[in-house]
């Protein structure tokens, strides 16, 4: 893999103000991505009223969800457009030819995006939570676990996202996939519940798939809804997917890369 | 009458441009499964875990969820596309295609309310009518003439202030091109999924009121689960009649700042 | 029949702009008081066109020309002045109006994009109440003349540009309206088809007898279609007349081109030049002198016996560039 860090770099910088030109598009689509979670937050917290549902106060319920919202952004794979149209679009044959892995022009992207849509949803987050009043029981594990969990989700789901996109080198459109991945995510990632509130049967597809591990299983964390056992299996879980991500990506790239310059993309 | 058989002709011809695409016809029916399936299980997993929320069981959420779908699909039928034909991504607008509509000896508001059609939503309809006649049979209630009669002119009023929602947001295009207010209300929409009751008491105003997203769903259904005061109905179908005429003001005065400010 | 008689008395269009610069502190200061530049599209326009007339509009870009078309096709409100078009005040746009009227747009499109040509011609005919066997009748014609048969039933998307323009054609030709206004229609075509086009709407104009005006950047279409020009420069009627006295009235020049002998004192001509002349071409083989055009058999004199001349000939300017100049020069 070539690095070439300095123009990493620059290319980062240049992504980041060209798409602020743009940014009431992207605040646009970050209050799109925003919405199912708030409806479910929401639901539940009525649910819960006083009392508790699922063993969650109302507090609790905000505390996850806001937390929720923020990992769903900071983690949220765009690869499906940035590498993806790309490849459809022929443009792949630029980047490979530059002495810089696409993979620098693509993390140029990520990490210009994510700063551009926590500048809109930050704000927000924070506001709903001096508004609604979350209760965050902070423990020292919670604490110290919170980071490596929300990186690994994060790397979890840009490789997941950028195997998934080169598919591009094959198929015209991933439309299918993408629209049926999105519905797991909705269901198992902890959007429309907690993995702790769903039925039996989607708790244990929530937790062999790897979906939960890229949004989910960080907010868990933080707002201690896992005891010990079950911080370590997550954990586990999330460094198995991305062993089994790695290769998988690495399987697709050769592959691809070689069936998109034999037949001439 | 003349406006009947242009609408017949409307919908020819959208068909023919529907069948055009036959790629699309696998992934519309897969989007809508999903779409269908993840409503069935969100709601699902809520009442998995409490009985009832504010007064709303699981069948009478079932009932919203229904009035949801059905409204989503007729929305999809007609109003949808045809007022994104007019101010969406690609609608004329944008591409400077206008004019030619404006030249068309008739009505400006009614070209751009009635002349795409797309016949795929039939199906969403199908799903909806399917989710709306579950949550009747669990709510089990035995429909008077009168309770049917409420219901759909529950959903006539609710059908109309959608229309006016997105007359009013498409009606922006006219001040500036740019706004994606379209994608702004479809996410705000997908709070008419869930009874306004089940959300807190601020919101639940606003929904009613300033954004009646709420107002389209949960009034309908609840004419099916505990039946409306005929006050209600009649104070809704005024409401909708106040908001269809607001949004047709404000769309005439966006035509005449086209008149004047365009070029 | 047909009374379409465009009569126009000192409309003008003007905008207010609103000023908008760049910078955080400009963005504030704008919300709090909008600050605006007015900006004159068309300034008193007068003219009246009798009825089967072509008119060209010709000017540069941004000169007022689809401005004015629009507000006769009643899309745009104008800022002061009457037009009377067949009849009615345009802006008001009543139907019975827009039933006579049809706009052919060069680089914008009618045409229905995934489906064949004739389910558009379907549409539009149920839109402006045309009988299924007139439209029918129209359609075979106007194809016919166009020689459209094979495209009729490819979808638009699958059509070449030349293609398309014909579409656009016929559709706009389906009411048999009475005025027919054409936006640069030949747009990006290339010179058969541009050719080709021309002759088929010389052709509507003899055979239905409907007024049209026509703005072109291409000279061509303006000389083969328009016996009549108007000129529009910078929202003012310049001149409206014939193309061909055009260059007469507002470019009075002659050209003389010289072909200088050589051997006789290369580069000295310069300095012997009279006044009022310029130099468009200074190869002393092909000299070329603008002069006024009062003053030509004197220079031509002049010329002759100040300068080693073996050869001279005296013409009119082209009309391009006497439009170019125009363009270019403020308005008298």
């Amino acid at each position: 893999m070539n690095t070439n860090h300095q123009g990493g770099l620059a290319l980062m910088r240049a992504t980041w103000l060209s798409w602020m030109q743009h940014r009431s598009f992207f605040f646009i689509l970050a209050f799109g991505w925003m919405m199912q979670p708030l409806i479910f937050m929401f639901v539940w917290a009525t649910a819960a009223g006083d009392q508790t549902v699922g063993g969650l106060t109302r507090g609790e319920i905000v505390a996850y969800y806001l937390t929720l919202i923020l990992v769903n952004q900071i983690t949220y794979s765009q690869t499906n457009w940035t590498v993806g149209d790309l490849i459809r679009g022929g443009d792949m044959n630029r980047l490979l030819l530059l002495p810089m892995s696409p993979l620098y022009n693509t993390l140029a992207a990520e990490l210009a995006g994510k700063v551009v849509y926590l500048t809109f949803v930050l704000p927000i987050t924070v506001g709903l939570a001096l508004l609604l009043k979350p209760e965050f029981n902070l423990t020292a594990v919670s604490l110290i676990a919170f980071l490596p969990a929300l990186l690994l989700a994060w790397l979890l789901r840009f490789l997941w996202g950028y195997a998934l996109a080169l598919l591009a080198f094959w198929a015209a459109r991933a439309d299918a996939l993408l629209a049926v991945q999105d519905a797991l995510v909705f269901l198992l990632a902890g959007q429309a519940a907690p993995m702790l509130l769903l039925p039996p049967l989607l708790r244990t597809l929530a937790v062999i798939l790897p979906f939960r591990y890229m949004v989910g299983f960080p907010a868990e964390v933080l707002t201690g809804q896992l005891d010990a056992a079950q911080l370590a299996f997550g954990f586990a879980m999330q460094i198995g997917w991305l062993a089994v991500t790695v290769l998988l990506y690495q399987l697709m790239w050769r592959r691809g890369v070689r069936q998109y310059t034999a037949v001439g993309g | 009458m003349m406006h009947l058989r242009l609408i017949r002709t409307f919908i020819s011809a959208s068909a023919q441009e529907e069948a055009a695409y036959r790629a699309n016809f696998a992934i519309s029916l897969l989007h809508s499964l999903l779409n269908f399936a993840t409503g069935l299980l969100g709601l699902g997993i809520i009442y998995g875990q409490v009985p009832a929320i504010q007064g709303w069981d699981y069948a009478s959420a079932l009932a919203v969820l229904g009035v949801y779908l059905t409204v989503s699909a007729l929305r999809g039928l007609m109003m949808g596309p045809s007022l994104d034909a007019l101010a969406g991504m690609d609608g004329e607008v944008w591409r400077g295609a206008f004019d030619f509509t404006l030249l068309r000896p008739v009505r400006t508001q009614f070209l751009v309310s009635v002349r795409k059609w797309r016949l795929f939503t039939l199906f969403d309809l199908l799903l909806g009518l399917l989710v709306l006649g579950t949550a009747v049979a669990r709510l089990q209630v035995t429909l008077t003439f009168y309770q049917l009669a409420a219901f759909l002119l529950a959903l006539a009023a609710g059908l109309l202030v959608l229309y006016a929602i997105l007359l009013a947001a498409a009606s922006l295009v006219f001040w500036d091109p740019g706004l994606m207010v379209g994608w702004v209300f479809d996410s705000l929409f997908q709070m008419a999924r869930y009874p306004v009751g089940l959300y807190p008491g601020w919101l639940r105003l606003m929904l009613t009121w300033v954004i009646p997203v709420g107002f389209i769903t949960t009034i309908p259904a609840a004419a099916l689960s505990e039946g409306l005061s005929w006050g209600l109905l009649g104070g809704s179908l005024a409401f909708a009649l106040v908001l269809t005429v607001g949004a047709s003001w404000l769309f005439r005065v966006g035509l005449r700042r086209y008149a004047s400010a365009s070029s | 029949m047909n009374n379409a008689h465009i009569e126009v008395q000192n409309l003008s269009k003007t905008y207010r702009v609103p000023q908008r610069q760049s910078g955080l502190g400009a963005a504030l200061r704008s919300l709090a008081r909008r600050e605006y530049t007015e900006v004159t599209a068309v300034s008193h326009l007068s003219f009246a066109i009798q009825p089967g007339e072509m008119v060209g509009f010709i000017g540069p870009n941004g000169a007022g020309k689809t401005t004015t078309l629009k507000m006769l096709a009643g899309l745009l409100h104008p800022s002061g002045g009457t037009a009377v078009v067949a009849g009615y005040t345009p802006w008001e746009r009543r139907p019975e109006y827009l039933r006579r009227i049809s706009m052919v747009l060069g680089n914008k499109s009618q045409m229905l994009w995934d489906i064949p040509p004739l389910d558009t011609f379907h549409v539009l005919g149920e839109i402006y109440g045309i009988t299924p066997t007139d439209l029918q009748q129209t359609v075979e014609e106007l194809t016919a003349v166009l020689d459209m048969g094979d495209l009729l039933t490819k979808p638009v998307r699958n059509l070449s540009l030349g293609e398309r323009m014909k579409c656009e054609l016929v559709a706009a030709l389906l009411h048999r309206p009475s005025v027919l206004f054409l936006d640069e229609p030949t747009l990006g075509l290339d010179v058969s088809m541009q050719r080709r086009l021309r002759q088929f709407i010389a052709d509507t104009n003899r055979r239905t007898g409907a007024t049209m005006i026509l703005t072109s950047h291409y000279m061509a279409d303006v000389a083969e279609l328009c016996p009549r020009v108007v000129l529009i420069h910078q929202g003012r009627l310049l001149y409206d007349g014939l193309l061909g006295q055009l260059s007469d009235q507002l470019a009075p020049f002659k050209l003389i081109r010289l072909a200088l002998d050589r051997a006789n004192g290369e580069g000295e001509w310069r300095h012997r030049l009279p006044e009022g002349t310029a130099v468009l071409d200074p190869d002393p083989a092909n000299l070329t002198l603008r002069v006024p055009r009062r003053e030509t058999s004197a220079i031509t004199a002049y010329l002759l016996n100040t300068l080693p001349v073996v050869d001279l000939s005296v013409e009119n300017p082209p009309l391009e560039a006497v439009i170019d100049q125009i363009y270019q020069e403020a308005a008298v």
